[in-house]
């Protein structure tokens, strides 16, 4: 059998021609002897026709080369490949490495964020500067600031901060541009206030000084530099109310009846001693944290601002500008110590509720949501509403205007107006001709006359003609028209005088003679008078 | 004399033209677009095999092209050992075992019907075509001997080929091609009247 099989296996080659030359020859002497290794060869070969009869050739693909060389020009090489996988294993890699390294240091991220925000803070606050050395804070602006809780922050009044209280109680700074036309209202509000209270000089000297006192204080809360950012202390809040406080009880003190005057009973007599026991207490609170305005972010950070160290740079640095100009070498630099670590404020938590801001382009307003600005805890101490009596006082020296009346030069030189009395006289006769109604009544006809004309020209002009207008219905013209009235009675009176003395002498010559005559005069009255 | 000489001159440069190597190595000296010549060279033969192996008209111009870009990219490394056309036909046989393995492992999650479907529809079929009837008996038989019988009886392969390009024995190869033969006749048993006519 395994013979068998080989013999047919030989047969199967036999028939491809593959045999060597010895199993071909040694095969063709085993089929010759073989009728069933014959019948196998001739079966084998039907097979082997039918299976090679049994598939047609593939038709011609005349575009197949074209389309390969495309394809390959689209995957050039394995390189190309390379490429493509290029960013996927780059990014695999990376992420490798990002999760060893926070395997070993689960706080990396943090703390480099920590530092970013570190390194942005003390960008920010480098050459931070008191309000008062950057915009010339003035006595008027601290008074404006404790009256409107507003204060410019740059010399030239452009941007001012202020501050306020929405509806829920909840404070907010606003850092917007200054009103122009608001603020030339606000440029005399001290001077009304001290011309209100009719204080004498010393008086005035004294509320400078108590201002004065406050501007140290409240430069040191407000801190900007020329990073356009600015630093606000949150008991900015209770040293407006501490300037507040000082004023009212200083003009309580020493004005207090125009003070009364000009405000409620309820402020006026507020206990003053308790309003300067607060003032002071306030002086005393000290709030490391500042509020930073960035240009581009809001941050809260603790920052220690060395009011009498900054001076003192200061005029050192002065001295050494003097000494620079002498022999322009040594230049010193200086600056401020800035505590900028973030450290102590990991633990804090929701910081995005932190504040909340609404922005425009020249106005940005910032309420601040979990915060607590020191507050002061005087036991019976009644702290009046201070936003309450600065708008009282407010109010109150906004009406006092100073009163300097214009009187105008009337133009009395039409012969209308004019009213020449007896200038000639003469010796024997008196002739008056005095009807002070006909006087009366031309005068009024002469200014309704006017007036209308005006009126007219008032219907069809606009309101710039309101001074002219103004200028005739002025009360000047009705205290003209009685100046000259009483001229012109004056005038009467002298007249009537001598009639009477004349009158007198007549009566003593005729003896009653002419009494019919004198009453007849007595009846036409002063119109015509004949003698 | 002169003659000879000029023959001997001759030769080689109709060798340079005819030959595949000389093809390759202006490949590998960078000429890249002589790859071209090479493709059409031999297409016709790669997409026969792929027919032939798989049985199937609709793939062959997608796997041929799969077979050309190997070639493209693994010229450079060709080491004139063997014959261009072997390592052709090697890299043609591998990829046509490659789709078959793939079509064998999406097989199994095929649903049995559509399976058996086929072979019943066309069984049933009166109008009986004796090339088809062979090709799918062909195609019944299992790769490793099927393979062999197409490239000798279809293509005209030598043993010696037929080793080369599936990387094994001459010896192998004969005893598959007759085991396949075995197979096929026993397919064909039951039409053997028809058959023998």
């Amino acid at each position: 059998m395994k013979k068998n099989k080989n013999e047919k296996e030989l047969l199967s080659a036999y028939l491809d021609g593959e045999l060597s030359h010895d199993e071909k020859k040694y095969i063709e002497e085993q089929i010759k002897s073989s009728l069933e290794l014959q019948k196998e060869l001739v079966d084998l070969k039907k097979l082997k026709d039918l299976t090679s009869s049994s598939m047609d050739r593939i038709p011609d693909s005349p575009f197949f080369e074209t389309r390969v060389l495309a394809t390959l020009n689209q995957n050039q090489s394995v390189k190309f490949r390379f490429k493509k996988w290029m960013p996927v294993v780059a990014l695999s890699v990376l992420t490798i490495v990002l999760m060893i390294v926070l395997k070993l240091n689960p706080n990396f991220i943090s703390n480099m964020i920590e530092e970013q925000k570190s390194n942005i803070a003390g960008f920010y606050k480098e050459n931070l500067r008191p309000l008062l050395y950057a915009a010339n804070l003035s006595n008027e602006d601290i008074f404006n600031f404790a009256m409107y809780q507003q204060i410019p922050l740059d010399s030239n009044k452009q941007q001012i901060l202020k501050l306020g209280y929405d509806p829920q109680g909840k404070e907010y700074f606003e850092i917007k541009r200054a009103d122009e036309n608001k603020n030339d209202q606000k440029a005399d509000n001290l001077e009304k206030f001290v011309s209100a209270l009719k204080l004498d000089k010393q008086g005035e000297e004294q509320i400078d000084s108590i201002i004065n006192s406050y501007s140290d204080q409240l430069s040191s809360l407000v801190l900007v530099n020329d990073k356009n950012s600015v630093a606000i202390n949150p008991t900015i809040w209770n040293t407006r109310k501490a300037i507040l406080a000082d004023i009212i009880s200083f003009a309580q003190k020493s004005a207090s009846v125009n003070f009364s005057k000009i405000v409620p009973n309820e402020i006026a007599n507020l206990d003053v001693s308790a309003l300067t026991k607060w003032a002071d207490e306030s002086k005393n609170i000290k709030d490391k944290q500042y509020i930073f305005f960035t240009p581009d972010s809001i941050f809260k950070d603790d920052f220690i601002f060395d009011m009498a160290e900054f001076k003192k740079n200061m005029k050192n640095m002065e001295v050494e500008i003097k000494n620079l100009n002498k022999d322009s070498k040594n230049i010193k630099s200086f600056s401020v110590r800035i505590d900028t670590t973030f450290s102590n404020k990991k633990n804090i938590k929701n910081r995005s509720q932190q504040f909340k801001i609404f922005a425009d382009s020249d106005f940005i307003q910032v309420t601040i949501q979990n915060f607590n600005i020191p507050d002061l805890n005087i036991e019976n101490l009644k702290i009046p509403d201070f936003d309450f009596i600065a708008k009282i006082i407010n109010e109150s020296t906004q009406n006092l205007n100073i009163v300097k009346p214009s009187v105008p030069q009337m133009p009395v030189n039409s012969k209308n107006y004019n009213y020449e009395s007896n200038k000639t006289k003469s010796k024997n006769k008196i002739r008056v001709d005095i009807n002070l109604d006909s006087l009366m009544n031309l005068r009024n006809l002469i200014t309704d006359s006017v007036r209308s004309q005006q009126l007219k020209e008032l219907q069809n002009l606009n309101d710039s003609l309101n001074l002219n207008f103004n200028y005739f219905l002025n009360d000047s013209l009705i205290f003209m028209q009685n100046n000259e009235l009483k001229k012109e009675m004056d005038n009467l009176r002298r007249e009537l005088k001598r009639f009477r003395d004349e009158m007198k002498n007549y009566e003593n010559k005729s003896d009653g003679k002419n009494q019919n005559n004198f009453r007849e005069i007595k009846n036409n009255g002063v119109r015509i008078i004949q003698i | 004399m002169n003659s000879e000489e000029n023959k001997d001159m001759e030769q080689p440069k109709i060798l340079l033209l005819d030959d595949d190597f000389s093809l390759i190595k202006r490949f590998i000296d960078g000429e890249e677009s002589i790859f071209g010549e090479l493709v059409k060279r031999h297409k016709d033969k790669v997409r026969n095999i792929i027919y032939i192996t798989l049985n199937n008209g609709d793939l062959v111009d997608d796997i041929a092209q799969e077979v050309f870009i190997t070639i493209y990219r693994n010229l450079k490394n060709f080491r004139f050992e063997s014959q261009f056309t072997t390592w052709i036909y090697r890299i043609t046989i591998n990829k046509c075992k490659d789709y078959l393995r793939k079509k064998n492992i999406r097989r199994i999650f095929l649903p049995l019907k559509d399976e058996e479907a086929e072979p019943v529809f066309e069984s049933i079929n009166e109008d009986i075509d004796l090339k088809h009837f062979v090709r799918n008996a062909i195609a019944e038989l299992p790769d490793k001997l099927r393979i062999p019988i197409v490239l000798k009886d279809l293509e005209g392969f030598s043993y010696q080929e037929i080793a080369e390009s599936m990387q094994c024995e001459i010896g192998t190869v004969k005893s598959r091609i007759f085991r396949g033969r075995e197979a096929l006749k026993k397919i064909l048993q039951p039409l053997e009247k028809e058959l023998m006519e």
